[in-house]
């Protein structure tokens, strides 16, 4: 059988294997990525596109329940102000109740805890990179103002809306309570048991006093449960952010695996093309140019 | 009775026999790198012995002439594979464009649509902060211009196709007309006994170009070969040839008219002008109307999340997105410049409430079955294993290629080596046939000189 003569498409198309595979290798070397375009590896491209929407959620995530926690903190620490200030009061009205204290001395507490309920105000208006705490949703406007016609001389101009904040796919954290809620509840008002003190004080008379400091020390108690809350959310946005900081890495070292090149093995390509490539090279170089024609002596 | 005359009239014969055979090789060697040259053998024949008187003499030889050497059936086999190559190189090519809008590298849909996703959430902890309601604004904005850029994309990767239907209609109606005129010389050469092996190799070569153009299915009569397109329409009938023509269709693509007026575009297979239509007519309108299927439904879902909610001016939630035709969804898709976002469910400047049924639209499933991201990711590797198949079944074809025409060159191609031999091998024989001539010339003057003293 007659053999076929012309080498060259044959040598053209190990060349052009050869240069392909260096390419690529030489394009997985450079640019660190196995995947560079879809059809690299299809089933890669696929997911890289699911990888690629969580890695910038998780981020984002991980931001908010920073900046979520530092909220819920505030208003935490807002709320043991809150405590100490009503302990406070309740330790003076107790004084005060003590039927041998002068009417001056009992009046001069009565400023005090005047005082007090001044301060548990200014926690109520607590405010977080300019938005109130305590005022529900209605967070641009200051909660407690003054209002003389309001029996506790005070009044609310929050809502009792909640906000909740998304820090997982499917996990929202609420992250406040309305002041209406923690301080101007219709059952136990913390503002009003304390105004109640304060008339009682400014009264005199012994068992109003005492009616109105078990009236605070009913707040106190309905305080310290509401903070629960607040305790209870920065569990939570703690053991979610370290769940997050672990599906960060998760994410990272999916997306390695997905599109990554093992550096070392890349090399190892690398040069193994080099190496066929250059043969490749010497063979045509070889083959292509002997014929008969070397060999045959010219006719003189 | 033989004599020296006949001698000599051998010796000529046999020189102009190896004089012939010499230019078949030397032609062979000329053409030894000429693109569809076939080589040429040179036919020798032995003249018929005669009897005269008893006497028998040998004839000599002649030169009938030179045969080229072809395979028609391997010619055929490479028509094939070359119009199957032809169509994925096509495809290939153009798929290879597509896929770069669909690579994650920032200005595309999966980027846009994390930036999107990413935005709502942190719109979920600062719901009212007017910057992150324009970053968030901003993404949404990017998002319906990675949709318009991935369907510009992919019609001018279509429109490139259509331009590519024309040239290739003309070209393959240049070919035809050239096959034509070459098989009628062919007919003329080979009615009067000659071979036409160079006619024919320009035929072959021609063929071979337009089943490159378009799939083909050749058959032979005695009028001549026939060549069709794969679903018969006549291109070339033995020296008459058939032109396609190309009108603009209702679809405004141009679409391919044979001779006899059908539209033959949808049964066009093969070769470049089959890859373009597959292209245009199919893999391209299937990526778009999944686009644009995602963004209609995605833009639906999240104007309908819009209006649950209020702004934080407190007015009601209006549609972010504005799709101005749900068939170019994709392409259409824009945000109006007096969008705002509706983070509010109750009204209040401070309430993030509505922010959770936006970023919903994200993770819950659309119409489809899917949710954004997984439509969008399963179009992604459609149009990925698209292209590797493109690119896979060209390297397939071309290894089946290659190994026919290396047996079409085992048949026709041109042997220096074996050329040398028969350079060798005709010069010795030519010079045997001239030293039969001289020796003739010695005896002739031998015999003239008998009975003579002087010599000459």
């Amino acid at each position: 059988m007659r053999v076929n003569p012309n080498l060259v498409p044959d040598i053209l198309a190990g060349l052009q294997q050869s240069q392909t595979t260096l390419n690529q290798a030489l394009e997985q070397v450079s640019t660190g990525k196995s995947v560079n375009v879809p059809s690299d590896n299809p089933a890669a491209a696929s997911e890289i596109v699911q990888n690629t929407i969580e890695t910038a959620n998780v981020d984002q995530y991980t931001q908010n329940v920073t900046g979520v926690l530092s909220q819920v903190q505030a208003a935490s620490s807002a709320l043991s102000s809150v405590e100490s200030s009503l302990t406070q009061a309740i330790s003076l009205g107790t004084e005060g109740a003590n039927g041998t204290e002068s009417t001056a001395n009992q009046q001069s507490i009565a400023s005090q805890v005047q005082g007090i309920l001044n301060s548990v105000v200014t926690q109520a208006n607590t405010s977080y990179e300019g938005s109130y705490l305590f005022g529900g949703t209605a967070s641009s406007q200051q909660p407690y103002t003054a209002d003389s016609s309001s029996p506790t001389g005070y009044t609310y101009n929050g809502n009792s809306g909640q906000n909740s904040v998304a820090v997982g796919d499917s996990t929202n954290v609420q992250v406040n309570l309305p002041g209406s809620q923690i301080f101007s509840n219709s059952t136990t008002n913390v503002l009003g048991s304390l105004s109640a003190l304060v008339t009682a004080l400014q009264g005199g008379n012994s068992s109003a006093i005492g009616t109105a400091v078990s009236g605070v020390t009913t707040a106190l108690n309905y305080v310290s449960q509401q903070s629960i809350f607040y305790a209870n959310a920065d569990s939570q946005l703690n053991s979610q952010e370290t769940y997050l900081q672990q599906e960060t890495v998760n994410l990272s070292s999916q997306q390695t695996s997905l599109v990554g090149v093992n550096m070392a093995q890349a090399a190892i390509n690398l040069s193994q093309a080099q190496t066929d490539n250059s043969a490749a090279l010497a063979a045509a170089a070889k083959v292509l140019p002997d014929t008969l024609l070397n060999y045959l002596v010219a006719p003189s | 009775m033989g004599g020296l005359s006949t001698s000599l009239l051998i010796g000529v014969q046999a020189l102009e026999a190896n004089q012939g055979a010499l230019n078949a090789t030397s032609n062979n060697i000329a053409n030894a790198d000429t693109p569809g040259y076939t080589r040429e053998v040179a036919q020798f024949t032995e003249t018929p012995e005669s009897e005269v008187n008893g006497e028998v003499l040998g004839g000599g030889v002649s030169l009938t002439g030179v045969q080229s050497v072809r395979d028609e059936l391997l010619n055929m086999q490479i028509d094939q594979q070359t119009s199957a190559q032809s169509s994925v190189d096509t495809q290939s090519t153009s798929l290879q464009q597509v896929q770069t809008y669909f690579t994650t590298t920032g200005g595309d849909i999966a980027s846009a649509l994390s930036s999107f996703s990413s935005s709502l959430a942190e719109l979920s902890a600062n719901s009212s902060s007017t910057a992150v309601q324009q970053t968030a604004l901003a993404s949404g904005q990017n998002l319906a211009e990675a949709f318009n850029t991935a369907a510009t994309g992919l019609t001018t990767v279509q429109s490139a196709a259509d331009t590519q239907v024309t040239q290739t209609v003309a070209q393959i109606n240049t070919l035809t007309s050239q096959i034509a005129s070459l098989n009628g010389q062919l007919w003329q050469l080979q009615a009067s006994g000659q071979d036409g092996g160079t006619v024919q190799d320009q035929r072959d070569e021609d063929v071979q170009q337009l089943s490159q153009l378009t799939g083909i299915s050749i058959t032979q009569s005695s009028t001549g070969e026939t060549i069709t397109t794969a679903n018969g329409s006549p291109l070339v009938m033995g020296s008459q040839s058939f032109s396609l023509q190309t009108t603009t269709g209702s679809n405004g693509m141009q679409q391919v008219i044979d001779s006899s007026g059908n539209n033959i575009t949808s049964s066009i297979q093969g070769g470049q002008l089959g890859g373009a239509i597959q292209i245009r007519d199919q893999t391209i309108p299937s990526y778009l109307s999944q686009l644009n299927t995602l963004a209609s439904q995605f833009s639906t879902a999240f104007n309908a999340a819009q209006a649950q909610g209020y702004t934080s001016s407190g007015a009601q939630g209006g549609a972010l997105f504005t799709v101005s035709s749900a068939a170019n969804a994709a392409s259409t898709i824009s945000v109006s410049n007096s969008a705002q976002i509706a983070v509010s469910s109750d009204g209040s400047s401070g309430s993030n409430g509505n922010v959770a049924n936006l970023s919903a639209t994200l993770t819950n499933k659309l119409p489809s079955g899917q949710t954004a991201a997984d439509a969008y990711a399963s179009l992604v590797y459609q149009v990925g294993n698209d292209t590797s198949t493109a690119s896979s079944n060209s390297t397939a074809i071309g290894d089946n290629l290659l190994s026919l025409t290396n047996q079409q060159s085992a048949i026709s191609g041109v042997n220096i080596d074996e050329e040398t031999t028969n350079l060798i091998k005709f010069q010795t024989a030519y010079e045997a046939a001239a030293r039969i001539v001289s020796t003739v010339q010695a005896l002739g003057t031998v015999t003239l000189d008998m009975g003579t003293t002087q010599s000459y």
